[in-house]
């Protein structure tokens, strides 16, 4: 789960890593009162989930406060990969004589946190790490043991060796700043944490300039301060809590076929071989366990879109049972009737039950997976 | 001959009194693996469908050898039961529970590796060697059937899937493994292989992955090293999943290239190993390996 930059800051203050003054504003009133007590040149930072604003267009600076507050007139409201900007982050502009870049992430291949610096830190650091991944410094780190003092101090005598005469006050600084983003990192659960750039300013100090971070959605449950809901209306985030809570994942496509699935693996396979018979899907809704009330609940968020004309549902019965999903299938069809065509596809255990109960409403279940595929799109091409 | 687990194979089962688990327990015992004890602290005595039941790891090892032990834990709490047993010096770990905090697995395998277990998983249905009719897991043992092929897959259904139109052919298995599907994972694609490789019983080797991750790319560059020589093929669903948007540069600063379908598709087929583009297409696929 990502947070905001803004809420990266607080962390960063918190473990003690520099970060610019700065007040949050919702309207360009805001803006002007928050330029006002920097007093100070600013830059105006939309608050969103994802990055790389400043290659949209989205960061301006101003000198003034008047002007400030006239440059987020044209921010405000404006839409960024689905979300609607209503926060800007007023942040003092800082002199700066170098950008290093620093980040700590889990690496999922070794199974180890990796510490990364550059000397060369900004927006091209991953064109920079593709083309010149000399000048990238990556340190494996014992996940039980931490980050050690010696280790952190021989990652900034590197780096600042490379930028500038080896100034021990900037090696010290720069040292305490990995050694904070590590705590961090341990202390939040993060996926992924990382300054860039750091800017070095003329007084051979740091600071973060900006800042991401990414927490383990797993590990929420121990995390609860970090819970809240970001860049989404109250009920889209209430529904994605249910849908964790379920084990559902749930994902929103263009087409008109649903498709009901346990399982990764299969439900991509699903998508990539409706995909390559020119089959549209809507959505796809990913199950790892399901039973006859998780059944019945599935059909329901179906039900509820007009764009579907057909639903597919593949059961694989391996842990759950057949016959407990054709009668969750049963119910919701008493309560409801459908509003699409339904083509299920059913194996695993129990499969004669489950088939005979589906039979007895007229529905006859379908053993292949490529048959219920096509019978899927040649139904919807029908409707 | 299979890998991992055999008929020998003592198992114990960690949260053995849970629903799910005393179900899949009976299972177990029927296809045939040797349950010798579970744990669960404060049901010390008791007995679930005849295995004996102890408060902690370190006692069940006490009274029996035991060479693996199948977790039945909450993601939330797996790490600890997992340390325990490592502690007790169990080799073979199956991990069955699904979203394991990230800095918990990078702490199990950090001890994983400094006592040179083996761990399956996070998020598998297990391991499974129709020869030795032994299953480790919740796999459903049905669809399998002895002989020559080992399995490697990311994904549980997807496994279920394909080797039940093996098993349909005739076309048996000497292992399966669910190596998980959780971001990080104990036994990557490759070290299945090195096992595979030194088994005799196994001829030919599916991989099942996925979108994503970077195993395929690491299993490929392994075969092309020589590490491994049997014929491999493999089938990867997600070819048009929608991407997932990134944040921050440090996840594309690690993974560069790899990961997506035409980085995978590109290094395994480099590499020699048999694409089945569709579920349809790994029997006669098989049949090609099987010769060579």
């Amino acid at each position: 789960m990502r947070i905001y930059e803004y809420e990266t800051k607080e962390l960063f203050k918190e473990v003690g890593i520099v970060v610019p003054m700065s007040g949050l504003a919702q309207t360009p009133e805001h803006v002007r009162e928050v330029a006002m007590k920097l007093n100070t040149p600013v830059i105006l930072k939309p608050q969103t989930m994802l990055k790389a604003r400043g290659k949209a267009g989205l960061i301006v600076s101003a000198n003034y406060p008047e002007d400030a507050a006239q440059a987020s007139k044209s921010i405000f409201g404006r839409e960024y990969y689905g979300e609607i900007i209503d926060t800007i982050l007023v942040e003092e502009m800082v002199d700066h004589r170098s950008e290093l870049y620093l980040g700590v992430i889990v690496d999922y291949a070794s199974g180890q946190p990796l510490v990364i610096t550059s000397s060369a830190g900004g927006v091209e650091i991953e064109k920079t790490a593709l083309e010149h991944p000399e000048l990238l410094t990556k340190v494996s780190v014992s996940p039980s043991k931490g980050l050690s003092e010696d280790e952190a101090t021989s990652l900034a005598k590197g780096i600042v060796g490379e930028i500038e005469q080896p100034a021990s006050a900037l090696v010290e600084d720069f040292k305490d700043t990995i050694l904070s983003l590590y705590q961090l990192f341990t202390q939040y659960d993060c996926e992924m944490v990382e300054i860039n750039p750091l800017g070095i300013k003329d007084d051979l100090s740091t600071v973060a300039l900006d800042a991401a971070l990414v927490v383990d959605h797993d590990a929420l449950f121990r995390q609860p301060q970090l819970v809240r809901c970001r860049g989404l209306k109250e009920e889209d985030f209430q529904r994605e809590k249910d849908y964790r809570d379920r084990g559902w994942t749930y994902l929103q496509m263009e087409g008109d076929i649903g498709i009901l699935s346990s399982g990764a693996g299969i439900t991509m396979a699903i998508l990539d071989l409706m995909q390559a018979k020119g089959g549209r899907p809507a959505n796809f809704l990913d199950t790892a366990q399901m039973d006859r009330e998780g059944i019945y609940d599935a059909f329901r968020l179906f039900y509820h879109q007009r764009s579907i004309k057909t639903v597919l549902v593949n059961i694989f019965a391996g842990l759950n049972r057949c016959d407990d999903l054709a009668e969750g299938i049963r119910d919701f069809i008493k309560d409801h009737p459908l509003p699409f065509a339904l083509v299920v596809r059913m194996v695993g255990n129990r499969e004669e039950e489950g088939r005979s109960i589906l039979k007895a409403i007229g529905i006859t279940p379908i053993s292949g997976l490529e048959e219920a595929v096509y019978q899927a799109i040649a139904l919807t091409k029908e409707k | 001959m299979s890998i991992l687990a055999f008929k020998e194979t003592n198992v114990l089962i960690q949260g053995i009194t849970g629903r799910a688990a005393r179900h899949h327990t009976q299972n177990m015992l029927a296809y045939g693996t040797s349950i010798v004890a579970g744990s669960r602290p404060g049901a010390g005595g008791e007995e679930v469908h005849g295995v004996p039941v102890y408060d902690s790891v370190a006692e069940a090892c006490a009274c029996h050898r035991i060479d693996a032990s199948v977790l039945f834990i909450p993601a939330t709490r797996v790490k600890d039961a997992a340390l325990e047993a490592l502690n007790a010096g169990i080799r073979l770990l199956v991990i069955v529970a699904e979203h394991v905090p990230l800095h918990d697995a990078m702490i199990i395998m950090e001890e994983k590796k400094k006592r040179e277990a083996v761990i399956i998983g996070p998020n598998t249905p297990g391991l499974i060697s129709p020869p030795e009719k032994t299953m480790l897991g919740f796999v459903p043992s049905r669809y399998f059937l002895p002989g020559p092929i080992g399995v490697a897959s990311r994904s549980g259904t997807l496994t279920y899937e394909l080797v039940s139109r093996l098993t349909a052919s005739g076309l048996g298995q000497a292992t399966c493994i669910g190596v998980g599907g959780d971001r990080i994972v104990g036994l990557r694609f490759e070290e299945a292989l090195r096992l595979f490789e030194k088994d005799i019983r196994t001829k030919a080797v599916l991989l099942i992955g996925e979108i994503g991750g970077s195993m395929e790319e690491e299993a490929a560059e392994a075969i092309q090293e020589g590490l491994f020589q049997k014929p491999v093929f493999a089938y990867f669903a997600g070819y048009t999943a929608p991407e997932g948007t990134k944040v921050g540069h440090a996840g594309a600063i690690v993974q560069g290239s790899r990961g997506s379908m035409a980085s995978k598709v590109k290094a395994l087929k480099g590499a020699g190993v048999m694409l089945a583009r569709q579920p349809a297409d790994v029997v006669n696929i098989a049949k090609k390996a099987l010769e060579r």
